[in-house]
């Protein structure tokens, strides 16, 4: 089987609002693709509703063959943490993360599932591979982090996890483009074997070369691949 | 004002901290302001008392009435206080989180509930027991000893020191365990948490069982000075309510500093004498009233170092 995320006719949104409209798309085992669209187009909300942290959403999203969405009827928020342990992980748009732990403690909440848990001294040392400065400032409070540190904090909280899908919400929010660009460097280097990943963006000359196709959302409907676009 | 009221104000600093410190940890945690933490004290308190009553007997046939078997009937009492607030606290998660957790102004909805829990949980014990005053065997023994000169009663220096105890127990665990990091990660943002894979729901049934403990040490340790009736829940449930958001609500550091203040301001006060024991709660709550309009964040405020 090759398809890790199918989604089918999704709608989603919350209360009396519709954000998304018929969602209708596939993703590929080892397929990186970028979502893009503009701000309040629906993408955060298509990334939460596969998590299930929406208000309501009817239709399928199937996660390796396996239903996770469906109608639901508890509060929002109730299965994304089956979901997680399924191995889908969220890095959440902004700064969405715990304030006041250490560094080192963060990167730990991230490996919760038992088998990432024991090992999590060796997972923080890969991230912090990935991510050199995060390296000295272990045992900083996140609180006191800059904006740049905090997001390599929270993608590196969601790359501790057992995942085979990764989705990162804009990476490159309120980050000067230098770090932006060496925060999608570092995504585009963890890229390996059945690990699929799809980045919400808004740059789009960020993601070229970066991402496998891109797809573009607008009003809460997908507007077909773009494909690969380069730029300059 | 001597040396005598400093200890008194450490012991009571030390009960009302156990109740303010669990206050302050469900509120940040499962954003409960728990109104039944009073009814977990009473029930706590009349739980020792019967299984007090039932095990006598059976010490004095073990132990005989030496040393050993008051030192066998306090950790008896301990663990029942312990175990009973423990078993309230699963009580209170399974009427007032579980099946409103997910709902709009859940903070209001579990409020009213865990009144109407405490309500009904005090008049089950009228109903029960009558409104008598019973006493606990005093589990720290009588008598006075002497520390760099100051006399300190047994049960004061008992209450002291296991709080003491307890207190570091609790925060080495919220610190260093798994299950701290789970509980903190839910306090600071649980949405957050359920991303990282934590279950906010299970999460919270060890939080109200750990706090309904503290609140059943704290009726062990406070009716060593007093008596435990069915209504003797209310005053600690007000003072450990004032300390909490005294200390910034949710904030472990604040409520502690706060039940220290509170706790040598009654004594002080207790002790001067041209105001005495009865202008304790008026100058309490004054003093509560005038910080918070200077600092509405309370003491947490001034001493966490990063807030959202």
């Amino acid at each position: 089987m090759d398809e890790i995320l199918a989604i089918r006719r999704l709608n989603a949104g919350y209360g009396p609002l519709r954000v998304l409209h018929e969602i209708d798309f596939t993703l590929r085992r080892g397929e990186c693709i970028g979502l893009v669209g503009l701000n309040g187009h629906g993408k955060s909300t298509l990334f939460r509703s596969v998590m299930s942290l929406v208000g309501w959403q009817n239709g399928s999203i199937r996660f390796k063959g396996r239903e996770i969405g469906g109608t639901r009827s508890t509060g929002a928020g109730r299965k994304t943490h089956a979901i997680v342990r399924l191995g889908i992980a969220l890095t959440p748009q902004g700064d969405a993360i715990f304030p006041g732990l250490s560094v080192a403690q963060h990167l730990d909440c991230g490996a919760y599932s038992r088998i990432a848990w024991r090992e999590r001294a060796r997972r923080r040392d890969m991230v912090m591979d990935i991510f050199p400065p995060l390296r000295r400032l272990q045992n900083e409070l996140v609180g006191t982090l800059s904006g740049g540190e905090r997001r390599m904090v929270s993608v590196g909280r969601a790359l501790m996890t057992e995942a085979s899908l990764y989705l990162i919400d804009e990476p490159s929010l309120g980050l000067a483009p230098k770090i932006s660009a060496s925060v999608m460097e570092a995504l585009h280097s963890i890229r390996s074997e059945g690990k699929a990943m799809i980045i919400a963006e808004q740059n789009v000359a960020l993601l070229s070369g970066k991402v496998d196709r891109m797809i573009g959302i607008h009003s809460g409907r997908l507007r077909g691949d773009i494909g690969h676009v380069s730029l300059g | 004002m001597s040396w005598i009221t400093l200890v008194h104000g450490l012991n009571l600093a030390a009960i009302y901290g156990l109740m303010a410190i669990g206050i302050s940890i469900l509120w940040s945690s499962i954003g409960m302001i728990n109104m039944a933490h009073g009814a977990s004290f009473a029930v706590a308190g009349f739980s020792a008392w019967q299984v007090s009553l039932a095990a006598k007997p059976l010490i004095a046939a073990a132990f005989g009435t030496g040393l050993d078997a008051s030192v066998a009937m306090a950790v008896t009492m301990l663990a029942t206080g312990v175990i009973a607030g423990a078993l309230f606290g699963a009580l209170i998660y399974l009427l007032a989180y579980l099946p409103i957790h997910d709902k709009a102004n859940y903070a209001v909805r579990s409020l009213i509930m865990t009144l109407a829990i405490n309500l009904a949980t005090v008049q089950i014990l009228l109903q029960l027991f009558g409104p008598n005053q019973r006493s606990l065997p005093k589990i720290f023994g009588f008598g006075k000893l002497e520390i760099l000169g100051v006399s300190v009663r047994y049960d004061q220096l008992g209450t002291i020191s296991s709080t003491a105890v307890l207190m570091l127990l609790v925060i080495a665990w919220l610190r260093y365990s798994r299950k701290g990091l789970e509980i903190r990660a839910m306090m600071q943002n649980p949405e957050g948490a359920e991303l990282s894979g934590i279950s906010v729901r299970w999460t919270a049934l060890p939080v109200t069982m750990m706090t309904g403990a503290l609140a059943g040490l704290a009726a062990i340790l406070l009716s060593q000075t007093i008596f435990v009736s069915p209504t003797s829940g209310a005053m600690p449930l007000i003072k450990g309510l004032t300390i909490a958001l005294l200390g910034g609500l949710g904030s472990i550091p604040g409520a502690l500093a706060g039940a220290v203040i509170i706790g040598f301001l009654e004594a002080i006060v207790g002790a001067l004498p041209f105001l005495g024991q009865r202008y304790v709660l008026f100058s309490q709550f004054l003093f509560i009233i005038v910080f918070l309009i200077a600092r509405p964040r309370g003491i947490g405020g001034l001493l966490d170092e990063t807030r959202e």
